[in-house]
């Protein structure tokens, strides 16, 4: 089943992108944070005190959940508009 | 983009009520700034889609017009715009600091309109931080402005209307949704109907909704919660209980989305140091404000829902009414135009409270869901803070939110309590047989979004350091 919707907007050109160095095929310009969703890429990163694996939830900027290091910079990747070749690294942040 | 340094007003957050504000403001010759993160106007109700994305046609979802309209307007009334700057500060005087991409940078103004609306109000539950398991108003954005569905198989839980608008574009966007687990009952909406007909286009909407869900036969589990959530690699086992009955029932879905209503946006008029008050129907803790929506300081104005959730057809008005008062205060308009124009706002402005009230109603927290918070249950996210290490803390003497803090660290994680505080300051009222109100609220501190330290620092040669002479000895 295709999860993007295509009733009103047209995606811009395929790209690909390096989600801790495996190739992942999307659109440019899409949410990152959505992208690794839908792709079924849902544990982001480890809970400071219990290493509990943590993801995307209010996709608005406020929960600070969906951080991922992108080029050794955490960003929130519900604020990343995606972009060719992006280099993204998830998991235990602090060891990476 | 070169901004100037100065402006007479600064309006942050470019949402429905906060645009409306600063076109008043600009109308009236002030030189206007505008700030959002987001890329474009719209706030979250009416969000931005991704810039790379084309129209396929001339069908358009009305949220999408909206904010085309919202920019298109900003653009007209030569209003500057900040988009992509987060505002990680704001101090005295006004001094609005704001980071983006790549560096930080700092406007003044006389005059701040807050209007950054609100987040999630989400009651914890046993699994509730298992990736996967997402905002309902997370869900409203992912669909409406970005376009995509979460998964094949969803289920929706929580209250309120938003329930009903996020199961209505996925099954319009061709997705399934599995359940909807209401903490309302049936009675609950039919008992609202006469106040929500008040305002007559959400009503029609809400109707469509409905329909939408019925036609599909969707399940509803009305008087139900969510008691568990656990995740198997891309499933969520999802148990349903009964609030009343207590019968559990258990359902496989992949994304869980939940949400119990909106919380206002206080993290700026806290940082200043406004007063605030408490109305759990207007969604918590918001600024003190006047009918014109002054704050308890001189030069800040809040409007929006962050002002007190009404709803986005309210918001409007209310940043006409913030600006007018602005307007006002600043000798820019005279007694009587500012009589004359206020009355018909506060006029409409009442006849939407009705329908506000039946939603907040709609929205309200049971205490069941409240009770159904185990001793093991995570609170604050961001410190892995359970119901257990802050009944420690109250059994240890705590009294109030900002001592919890300190001796929990509840709250001081990079979200500075915005997703947590609701929930924990009713834990702890429960607890210490104490009024909400009594409890308080976070202190707020800088910064209230976490900045990236190479842009705080930013770019600067070597000679531009300014060199202080040592001290004579």
């Amino acid at each position: 089943m295709n999860l993007r919707v295509s009733n009103y907007f047209k995606r811009s050109k395929k790209i690909e992108i390096f989600v801790n160095n495996e190739s992942l095929e999307a659109y440019e310009g899409e949410c990152l944070a959505l992208v690794l969703y839908i792709n079924n890429i849902k544990n982001l990163r480890l809970s400071p005190k219990n290493k509990d694996g943590r993801g995307m939830f209010c996709l608005m900027g406020s929960c600070q959940e969906c951080v991922v290091l992108i080029d050794g910079m955490k960003v929130t990747s519900c604020n990343v508009f995606i972009k060719e070749g992006m280099n993204i690294k998830i998991g235990d942040l602090d060891e990476l | 983009m070169n901004y100037k340094i100065k402006y007479d007003v600064i309006v942050i957050g470019a949402g429905p009520s906060g645009v409306s504000a600063a076109i008043n403001c600009a109308q009236k010759g002030l030189q206007v700034l505008i700030v959002d993160s987001s890329h474009n106007a719209g706030g979250q109700i009416y969000r931005a889609p991704p810039k790379s994305y084309k129209h396929n046609s001339e069908k358009k979802l009305q949220e999408n017009k909206t904010q085309e309209y919202l920019s298109r307007e900003i653009e007209k009334n030569n209003i500057f715009t900040a988009y992509n700057h987060t505002v990680w500060q704001v101090s005295p005087g006004f001094k609005v600091d704001a980071f983006n991409d790549i560096s930080t940078i700092q406007w003044h103004a006389k005059n701040i309109i807050v209007a950054t609306g609100t987040y999630e109000k989400i009651i914890p539950f046993d699994g509730w931080t298992n990736p996967g398991i997402i905002g309902l108003a997370a869900c409203t954005v992912m669909l409406k402005s970005h376009h995509f569905i979460p998964s094949k198989k969803i289920i929706l839980a929580g209250n309120g209307p938003l329930l009903m608008l996020v199961a209505y574009y996925i099954i319009e966007f061709g997705g399934e949704v599995e359940a909807i687990i209401d903490t309302s009952s049936k009675f609950d909406w039919i008992k609202s109907t006469l106040s929500l007909i008040s305002n007559p286009k959400n009503f029609k909407d809400g109707i469509r909704w409905l329909a939408k869900i019925l036609f599909n036969k969707v399940p509803i589990y009305s008087n139900s919660m969510i008691a568990k959530a656990t995740q198997y690699n891309e499933y969520i086992n999802v148990k349903i209980q009964n609030i009343n009955t207590g019968k559990q029932e258990s359902l496989v879905t992949g994304t869980l989305a939940v949400g119990h209503g909106l919380i206002p946006s206080t993290d700026i008029t806290r940082l200043l140091g406004a007063k605030h008050i408490y109305n759990e129907s207007k969604g918590g803790w918001i600024a003190k404000i006047d009918d014109y929506l002054r704050s308890s300081l001189d030069g800040l104005y809040v409007t929006g829902d962050g002002a007190g959730i009404s709803g986005a057809i309210a918001a409007k008005d209310k940043g006409l009414l913030a600006s007018l008062a602005l307007l006002y205060d600043e000798k820019i308009i005279k007694e009587k135009e500012f009589k004359i124009k206020t009355k018909k706002i506060v006029k409409r402005l009442n006849k939407y409270e009705l329908f506000a009230k039946a939603i907040a109603k709609l929205n309200s927290t049971p205490p069941q869901l409240l009770n159904n918070i185990k001793e093991e249950t995570i609170l604050c996210r961001c410190e892995d803070i359970t119901k257990k290490d802050i009944l420690k803390a109250i059994d240890n003497g705590a009294k109030d939110l900002n001592q919890l803090k300190s001796w929990t660290r509840f709250g001081m994680g990079p979200c500075q309590g915005r997703t947590c505080q609701y929930s924990v300051a009713k834990v702890v009222a429960e607890e210490l047989k104490r009024k909400v109100d009594d409890i308080g609220y976070l202190t707020g501190r800088s910064p209230i979004r976490p900045v990236p330290l190479d842009r705080a620092i930013g770019e600067f040669d070597y000679n531009e350091i300014t060199k202080i002479e040592a001290a004579p000895l």
